[in-house]
């Protein structure tokens, strides 16, 4: 556990430039508790937004006094955050001055060393300008560089490093997204996107199944919603293989076997057709193929079939089958994990037939909820430029030259396997693939192949530890922006709380400064601006749509509250699917196109090798953000070090008792870890949550494959990943 | 005394989502030796079915604290409304009271080498505000109440739960509705 003595980070930032405070957590810390609870005066208070990758996205208060950020609440005005935040929320002063924060641009040598000495920030953009201007001059274009960016922080603004790429000419770049996509490709072939109720319509279902989602680590501000619904009468029913926070407060928990959801639901689906409770008026009016999958159903599908894939008694799907579709409404609410599988999205287009058949899709109180993209109606006005002229791209099947895509979950062997030109650079913003991505010994190699590798971050995270320059970049307190959710419906005004910390510069900030110095170096070779303020910046995003749907007529009024976008509670409640039929597609000609059934019918899962009979999943921590949170000092107090949690009679095989330490390996790689024998687990489940922590090599990612998920490349470009599709055996240290 | 001040805990509500936990350090902005509030889990073997449950503790307010029986130098003081309080700048860090208490609530700080400890936010709650940990509970599982036999007389009302010491030791003013089971269809 570190120790900051004030001494030692005097010596750390004895050169902080000026307006950057010197501080220490002590002078945060109050001796008197009095002093915290007594009113002052001084205090400011600032709009925030939390822009992490969570559904939450919650409306924050930050208060300042002296320009430091002494506390952080949530917003009282936000509807569905409600003046509370999360757990890891109330750990933001730890981020913001945590001694461990990149404070000014820094560069390595050698890569990987751990050897870095502070530079100028012209230094950094001269060195970063000059290499993309040789690369350029090198092979002719700007491909070699490659540019990968997600989840890190989803604030608008930070699409400026997206904007940074394309203004300086085609070049290559990560497409897709790790998370969520077969999920969202198979809403798009089913109803044309991805759409949800507005969460905070929960409260009106009368039954809900929370379908491998665990709200109460990923989504702790729609338990209000769920509770308030249950008061009302509704049941909750959670169906995960891991025994959750979540499924421990469920009225029904079902522990069933991974990546057989669908099976469960086409059992349920069977029972319900042959009682006779379809909503047929609602089914046939609104889709296409329907009967077309009744058949199938007849011809296919038992409950003693579903009964023995899914672990789940026939008794048991007839009780939920039968609640499910006679609860009116009824609401399912599906989780990101249970679309990580190679039958991932297929098992979705199944549970939302599901929906369909009962007439539970446009109600409120119902829906197959998943997430959406409805309310991100903004200009990306930062992302938005175009190559300088006589750029030189790949030629794509429009006949024009552009940049060249590569498939983010594929991202190590992609970067590699490029020819003509190979990839001789990395831009990394709000990404740690070295944390994140899976087969970290193949993503190590790659980033070893590389020329030149620069990162944007706070953190020296296993990305950053193997690139030659990193930029500090600032935390949402040290910059403008605006946010929006991919699951409630509000918008929120992140406003500048304090000054940046010591040199950090916004992904927006740096774009402006590299094309700066590019076009010094040579005229017209970046076409970025390079003024304006943040604030200039975030009027830009705003149009008269959005406005409307807000009610407001200048983006500052957020600064009275986050507003909510107007939409109806209940997705799709107007029935204009935007599939190419413009009804819901039971049967998909898009995904029969793809390669994909047409219908939501069975497709097998993966089974375990003989030789890894162990499945481990890596599902979201409590703690952290991925590789956010658990690093930070009072994370790594109340959570010191990662554990796999396997059930007893799985430790009994293999002689594990409680706090052993265990090798879980495959033939990628291999993690060691204690054990924690838990019946929370299947028994052929083991679990570690993924997550950095601090001065720790420990990354589950050693032993994941990068196995495609079914679905994805409609939507999103490629395919997901099947994380939890990971096989392993283990072995007692 | 007239009246206890004390907190009731529902664990059949609380997720463990340990939000309070941090809103404590939050507005206090504690030293990592700090858990002035602290969220504990449950011995997934004391109920009939294994599951994830939770207890979340601060300091108890107890009506008889020992803390404040074995301090040497009266740093602590126990208030009308029976909040205990300990005066940091009493404190000299012998560190008796964090041995006496059976919660480990006083906790020493080698920073500042003084103990500290939860004082239930007596400034916010002499405002009528509630305590930072009560105030962030998204799942409405702590509550401040009055301790006294009408809260006691009460349905599901308890004096412990599973792995919590003896409250005849020191008479805790914390209060407890137990976790809930809901039915499991397991594969083990």
């Amino acid at each position: 556990m570190m120790k900051i003595s004030r001494r030692q980070f005097l010596g750390a930032t004895a050169a902080v430039t000026a307006g950057a405070g010197l501080f220490s957590f002590e002078m945060l810390t109050k001796l008197d508790p009095a002093s915290a609870a007594a009113d002052n005066s001084e205090t400011k208070q600032f709009r925030n937004v939390c822009p992490r990758n969570c559904y939450d996205t919650c409306g924050q208060i930050s208060f300042v006094q002296d320009g430091m950020l002494k506390k952080v609440d949530g917003d009282p005005k936000h509807g569905y955050t409600n003046g509370r935040l999360c757990v890891k929320g109330y750990t933001y002063t730890r981020r913001v001055y945590s001694p461990d924060r990149i404070k000014y641009p820094m560069k390595q040598m050698p890569r990987g060393s751990g050897n870095w000495t502070r530079i100028s920030w012209d230094e950094a953009m001269d060195t970063i300008a000059k290499k993309i201007l040789d690369l350029k001059k090198r092979y002719g274009s700007t491909l070699p560089i490659c540019f990968d960016k997600y989840s890190g922080n989803f604030g608008i603004l930070h699409y400026a490093a997206d904007g940074t790429m394309s203004s300086i000419g085609y070049t290559t770049r990560a497409v897709g997204t790790p998370c969520w996509p077969a999920g969202i490709d198979a809403q798009t072939y089913d109803f044309g996107t991805l759409y949800n109720n507005d969460p905070e319509d929960m409260v009106n279902t009368k039954y809900l199944i929370l379908w491998g989602q665990n709200l109460a680590w990923t989504a702790i501000h729609s338990l209000p919603f769920a509770q308030k619904a249950r008061e009302n009468g509704a049941k909750l029913v959670v169906i995960d293989p891991i025994l959750t926070s979540t499924a421990s407060k469920a009225d029904l928990y079902i522990q069933i076997k991974p990546s057989t959801d669908g099976a469960l639901a086409l059992g349920m689906a069977r029972y319900i057709l042959d009682n006779n409770w379809v909503d047929w008026d609602y089914a046939r009016a609104n889709s296409v193929g329907f009967d077309e999958w009744i058949d199938y159903l007849k011809n296919n599908v038992t409950l003693d079939w579903a009964a023995s894939k899914t672990g789940v008694p026939k008794e048991i799907i007839m009780e939920i089958a039968r609640e499910y579709a006679t609860s009116k409404p009824a609401s399912m609410w599906v989780g990101y994990g249970m679309q990580r599988h190679t039958n991932g999205g297929q098992n979705v287009r199944i549970i939302d037939a599901l929906g369909v058949m009962t007439g539970n899709v446009g109600k409120s109180g119902g829906g197959v909820n998943y997430g959406q993209l409805e309310t991100w109606g903004f200009n990306y006005g930062a992302m938005s430029y175009s190559a300088p002229k006589g750029s030189r791209g790949i030629v794509g099947a429009n006949g024009k030259e552009g940049d060249r895509s590569i498939n983010i979950n594929n991202f190590a062997h992609d970067v590699m396997a490029q020819q003509d030109p190979p990839v001789k650079m990395l831009w990394l913003a709000c990404r740690n693939p070295g944390g994140q991505d899976p087969d970290t010994h193949a993503i190590e190699k790659m980033f070893a192949s590389m020329e030149f590798v620069v990162s944007v971050d706070s953190f020296f995270n296993k990305t950053v530890q193997m690139s030659d320059i990193v930029l500090p970049a600032t935390t949402h307190f040290e910059n403008w922006d605006v946010n929006a959710s991919y699951w409630h419906y509000w918008i929120g005004i992140n406003e500048m709380a304090i000054q940046p910390m010591y040199e950090s510069k916004s992904d927006l900030e740096i774009a402006m400064l590299l094309s700066k110095k590019m076009n010094a170096l040579e005229a017209g070779s970046c076409t970025y601006p390079t003024s304006g303020s943040e604030q200039e910046w975030l009027a830009k995003e705003f149009n008269a749509a959005l406005n409307a749907s807000l009610g407001i007529s200048n983006y500052k009024e957020l600064s009275n509250g986050p507003r909510k976008v107007k939409m109806p509670p209940a997705a799709w409640s107007d029935g204009k699917f935007r599939t190419p039929s413009k009804k819901i597609e039971i049967h998909s000609n898009q995904a029969e196109k793809n390669g994909l059934p047409a219908l939501p019918i069975w497709v097998e899962e993966m089974k375990a090798p003989e030789k890894y009979p162990v499945r481990l999943m890596t599902p979201h921590p409590q703690l952290g953000l991925h590789s956010q949170f658990q690093n930070l000092d009072w994370m790594m107090a109340a959570n010191p070090e990662p554990k796999l949690e396997i059930h007893p009679n799985l430790a009994a095989k293999y002689g594990i008792q409680e706090g052993d330490k265990v090798k879980v390996f495959n033939d990628l790689g291999d993690i060691t870890l204690k054990a924690h024998l838990t019946r929370t687990t299947s028994e052929n489940v083991v679990v570690s949550y993924e997550a950095w922590y601090n001065k720790s090599n420990y990354n589950v990612n050693y032993t994941v494959k990068a196995i495609p998920s079914d679905m994805g490349k409609q939507a999103t470009g490629n395919n997901g990943l099947a994380f939890h599709d990971n096989f392993v055996d283990l072995q007692k240290v | 005394m007239n009246k206890q001040l004390g907190f009731l805990h529902n664990s059949e509500k609380c997720v463990g989502c340990r939000g309070c936990e941090m809103a404590c350090k939050n507005l206090y902005q504690t030293d990592i030796s700090q858990r002035w509030r602290q969220v504990f889990q449950i011995d997934e073997n004391a109920y009939p079915l294994p599951s994830r449950m939770f207890i979340s503790i601060g300091c108890n307010h107890c009506s008889e604290p020992q803390c404040m029986k074995v301090c040497p130098v009266g740093a602590y003081t126990k208030r009308d409304d029976g909040i205990v309080i300990h005066d940091d700048n009493r404190c000299i860090g012998c560190r008796l009271c964090v041995m006496a208490c059976p919660y480990g609530r006083p906790q020493f700080n080698s920073v500042i080498n003084i103990v500290q400890k939860c004082n239930l936010c007596y400034q916010r709650v002499d405002k009528g505000e509630k305590p930072a940990c009560v105030a962030s509970c998204v799942a409405g599982a702590l509550e401040l109440v009055q301790i006294n036999s009408s809260l006691d007389a009460k349905t599901g009302v308890l004096k412990t739960l599973p792995g919590l010491p003896s409250p005849s030791i020191t008479n805790p003013s914390i209060r407890f509705v137990g976790p809930k089971q809901g039915k499991q269809v397991r594969r083990d």
